[in-house]
């Protein structure tokens, strides 16, 4: 989850009469989780679906609801105007068809504003934005901009000056040598045309999504902006807009329209939307029976407009709020605006019966049984690697199921036999008292269209006087007592076992496993210094499906 | 204090009581016990405060291989002045004689005083009745002899010369009695007797895993809060791990790098026609995209239980049903303190018409309390797959902090409708090793799978 830092003071500034103690309790009420505080300083982690607050101007505006200092829904004020236009051409429906638009005048720009937007478009730009893919921003100093402008295409050469640089570089070039361009070059794949944004002068404004130009370049001494969102869906290239709109309102701007026309693409209205949900819905989802009136106040508290019409409450969303999808979010809105913390826990009793697996029932009596017979319970992971697998016990990878991109060396593979941790297991114990006696039960995992599990059992026993007679005896003992079953062994060999020493274990004439003195080999490879010897059987189909 | 003792023990007392001091050599012979015996007899009495071992460090000189020679056949220049006793001699046949000492002996015997030369021969002045060194040659002789029995003007001389003498460094023990070990009477009466208060070797008890135990106890509580288990793959679709899930093709959390896919596996099965187009129409409406169907037949690593709880209910699509699912879950995480690739995780969920987020909070206060945690409360989060959404925060006495445990929430319409199901679904869930973890008092989670035998074989059975 993303993670924005705030100051106390700032926000004290912005939400108005309130301690900071108070919104430092309130905080994880609006769902913020407080990851750390310094001071002043505090790091909050918020939900992706909310990237109004990723800025501080976005939480205050929640705070101003918890706290009772202002109610309902931000209303947007933006003023018609013809002066702010985007002619866009049909040459970019097939590569980027949506651009949008917004100007927002006359705010104050310091270096922490600055900082708090550039971590929303961030955020936006990996969330909604997914990873740019879906939609993207830039925001420009408005007074260095001739508008109307231009959202077309153009080729490779295309030559521009981009942000922090001071000459011109080829569009190819961009691509290849900044860190944007290598991150970000993929949403435009191999086309040989890419999105540009012109204005009347000709002069570049911005590259989306990859880059805007150094001439725009937003600094503390801009007074007046102008932010253009492109992506490949209108309703998301919008609502991304209007989480811009709506903070840059909320920290002082005056927001102004800007006009676009062409291939589809017509000027953002940024309205409200209603939702309707029925009173009985909120009270039987929350247990809770609260008046209409208490309903329509809690979603207000939540930065809602709410009204009862009839037997429902219709409600207004800004449009900012596009994580509501329908009448259940609307449920949660009433939740946080009545307070989380007045819910209180209610046990009611069960109208069932429980019922533990029998799998997991056999499994626990076949690990009492185990400890019974002395052997120590382990736990080894399923994701394991080939050195573990097959190289130290010298068996032969046979198509093994791989996971791609493991950020860890030692989890590529998923076992198909537990025996080979186990053994791993004794080598990081070989300074501990011996007798060593393990077992574990888990799963392992075969190819078959797609993937069969089954669960096996394994056992090792190092020490001196280990040997194949007493290993047969625990295991016939475990199967006798456990769950009836009888064993037979037969002469067979295996890569890890020693020759003469290996049996295979047959239940009712049935291949199940094989048992064994583990061979020179593969003790000396995992510097045991004492004999081992086990067993490893499929439990699947024996004692369940 | 213990007045049982060992056989060896008491031969060793018997035998101090009457000769004060010994070596452990010594102590062998006159008790006959073997070296090793000894050993151990004077180390278990010296524990019990009963013997003293005294080591001393002295030094001594023996003779190296020119001392030896010197020994038997004279100090080269006494060699010399015999030569010349009698009669002169020529240098030339003196240097015969003498070979490589001709000229350290022509040296000594010439600042002495003892010889003077006449043209090519030597002349014996005065005859020397004792020469320095040659005391010390026969004191030594094939022996050693300690440094304060030599006469140490005497023996600088023979230090100065190369391979003459060799010192060597003697550690001795002396073992003796206490006064209480004095007063012991030692008989032969109590040869039946044990040290009963002495400490014994450590067996271990084999044991079930602590972590399955904790699995165990959280599967209990919940079954007896009415709950059935029920069981799923590992390996799953994506479709039951995301898209059921209304987790859109193109979320964060499904890429490579937080995922495991497995390498060229997809399903050919994957769901009803129904619940796929039902599925893929709720994606298509909610978050705008090409659903793609290839995308849902990917195989992976289940990062969660709710694929399994979520299939199972739209599989039997009850009015009423209290089910868990409880197993391993994969994230494609660097593993560290406080992260795992593979963990267990419980989920479960509660379908009925009056199922409520109250009810919900209720379950979780009540599991809480059956494992011994009662200071909770709840906060608001947020999860695709549920709305509204809470998580539990619980207080860590240790770490003087609260601490994130289970989540939960109602299941979206977007989750359900598709899937044909129609009551309110809660549903709740999280890690077991972070409530092994308080348990336990571990601060490392990967404690639980290392499977090192002295912390398995120490973990105690009731925390």
């Amino acid at each position: 989850m993303p993670v924005v830092e705030i100051s106390y003071s700032r926000l004290q500034k912005l939400v108005g009469k309130a301690s900071k103690k108070q919104i430092s309790e309130s905080l994880p009420f609006l769902g913020l989780d407080i990851e750390s505080e310094d001071k002043d300083l505090v790091r909050v982690e918020y939900s992706p679906n909310r990237p109004d607050y990723s800025t501080d101007f976005g939480i205050s505006l929640g705070l101003q609801g918890l706290l009772g200092i202002k109610s309902g829904s931000i209303k947007l004020k933006i003023k018609k105007s013809k002066n702010y236009k985007i002619n866009v051409k049909p040459n970019v429906s097939k590569i980027r068809p949506f651009v949008t638009g917004i100007i927002a005048k006359n705010g104050k720009i310091d270096d922490k504003i600055i900082k708090q937007f550039m971590a929303m478009q961030e955020d936006l730009h990996f969330g909604i934005g997914r990873k740019r893919k879906k939609s993207s921003i830039g925001i420009h100093d408005l007074d260095k901009i001739c508008f109307p402008l231009t959202y077309t295409t153009t080729n490779r050469n295309y030559k521009f000056v981009p942000l922090n640089s001071k000459t011109e570089q080829k569009i190819s070039e961009i691509l290849k040598n900044t860190e944007v361009g290598q991150d970000y070059g993929y949403v435009l794949g191999n086309s040989s045309q890419v999105p540009i944004i012109i204005d009347s002068n000709e002069d570049t404004v911005s590259f989306p999504p990859i880059i805007n130009a150094e001439k725009t370049t937003v600094t503390t001494k801009t007074k007046n902006l102008f932010v253009e969102v492109t992506g490949i869906n209108k309703e998301d290239a919008e609502d991304m807009l209007s989480v811009v709109a709506t903070i840059l309102q909320s920290a002082g701007f005056t927001l102004e329209s800007v006009g676009i026309t062409g291939a589809k693409n017509n000027t953002p209205k940024l309205e409200h939307r209603t939702l309707s949900v029925s009173p009985s819905l909120i009270n039987d989802s929350l247990g809770l029976t609260l008046s209409n009136s208490v309903i329509v106040s809690s979603l207000k508290k939540s930065r809602l407009d709410a009204s009862i019409t009839g037997k429902n409450i219709s409600c207004k969303i800004p449009p900012y709020r596009f994580d509501i999808f329908g009448p259940m979010d609307l449920v949660e809105e009433v939740a946080l605006g009545y307070g989380v913390e007045k819910l209180t826990p209610q046990l009611s009793p069960s109208e069932t019966l429980g019922v533990i697996h029998p799998v997991s029932s056999k499994l626990k009596s076949l690990s009492l049984t185990m400890v019974g017979l002395g052997y120590l319970e382990a736990l080894n992971s399923s994701l394991t690697s080939k050195r573990i697998l097959f190289e130290m016990t010298n068996r032969k990878p046979d198509n093994p199921i791989s996971v791609l991109d493991s950020k860890s060396q030692e989890h590529t593979i998923l076992r198909d036999s537990i025996l080979p941790a186990l053994l791993e297991n004794l080598s990081r114990n070989i300074h501990s008292q011996y007798p060593q006696k393990l077992f574990e039960t888990g799963t392992v995992f075969f190819k078959n269209n797609p993937i069969d599990e089954k669960t096996s059992f394994a056992a090792v026993w190092a020490n001196q006087d280990s040997n194949f007679s007493e290993m047969k005896s625990i295991l016939q003992a475990a199967l006798k007592t456990g769950f009836d079953l009888q064993i037979e062994t037969k002469t067979t060999t295996h890569e890890t076992f020693e020759k003469g020493r290996t049996a295979s274990i047959l239940i009712n004439g049935k291949t199940v496993g094989v048992i064994g003195e583990i061979n020179s080999k593969t003790i000396e490879n995992y510097k045991i210094r004492v004999p081992v010897t086990g067993f490893e059987i499929s439990l699947s189909g024996l004692i369940f499906d | 204090m213990s007045q049982v003792f060992h056989e060896i023990e008491k031969k060793i007392i018997t035998i101090l009581k009457s000769q004060s001091t010994l070596t452990p050599e010594k102590l062998g012979e006159l008790t006959q016990l073997s070296p090793d015996q000894v050993r151990r007899g004077i180390e278990w009495l010296r524990l019990k405060e009963l013997a003293i071992v005294n080591e001393t460090q002295n030094i001594n000189f023996s003779l190296g291989k020119n001392g030896l020679h010197a020994f038997r056949s004279g100090l080269p220049e006494r060699k010399l002045v015999d030569l010349v006793k009698e009669n002169s001699m020529k240098i030339s046949d003196l240097q015969k004689q003498l070979g490589s000492v001709f000229g350290p002996a022509m040296g000594l015997a010439k600042k002495n005083n003892w010889i003077e030369s006449a043209g090519n021969e030597i002349l014996l002045k005065t005859y020397p009745s004792s020469i320095p060194g040659e005391k010390s040659l026969k004191q030594i002789g094939e022996s050693f002899v300690s440094k304060e029995n030599l006469d140490q003007q005497d023996l600088q001389s023979l230090l100065k010369r190369p391979d003459f003498i060799v010192e060597n460094l003697i550690k001795t023990k002396e073992i003796s009695l206490t006064k209480n070990a004095q007063a012991l009477e030692i008989s032969e009466s109590d040869s039946g007797a044990i040290d009963v208060e002495a400490n014994v070797p450590e067996v271990f008890v084999a044991k079930t895993h602590p972590l399955k135990d904790t699995i165990d106890e959280i599967r209990e509580i919940f079954v007896t809060l009415g709950f059935s288990e029920v069981f799923g793959n590992l390996t799953q679709p994506s479709f039951w791990n995301f898209d059921a899930l209304f987790t859109p093709q193109d979320h964060p959390a499904r890429e490579l790098q937080d995922t495991f896919y497995l390498d060229g596996i997809s399903s050919k099965k994957i769901g009803t026609p129904d619940q796929i187009r039902k599925v893929s129409e709720s994606h298509k409406k909610g978050w705008r995209y090409y659903w793609d169907i290839n995308e849902a037949r990917k195989m992976v690593l289940r990062t969660h239980t709710t694929c399994v709880t979520i299939k199972h209910l739209a599989e039997n699509k009850p009015d009423e049903a209290r089910v868990f699912s409880l197993g391993r879950v994969f994230r494609n995480e660097k593993v560290s303190y406080k992260h795992l690739v593979e963990f267990n995780q419980i989920e479960g969920v509660v379908v009925g018409s009056n199922a409520n987020l109250r009810n919900l909070m209720g379950i979780q206060r009540e599991f809480y309390r059956r494992i011994g945690i009662t200071k909770i409360k709840f906060w608001p989060t947020f999860f695709p797959y549920t709305e509204p959404s809470l998580q539990t925060m619980v207080y860590n006495e240790r770490l003087g902090k609260w601490v994130e445990l289970f989540g939960m929430g109602i299941f979206r319409p977007e989750v359900t409708k598709p899937l044909g199901i129609t009551k309110p679904v809660l549903a709740w869930g999280g890690g077991i090793e972070r409530i092994a973890m308080l348990k336990y008092g571990l601060d490392d989670v990967r404690e639980f799978y290392n499977n090192n035998l002295n912390w398995l074989r120490s973990a105690s059975k009731c925390q």
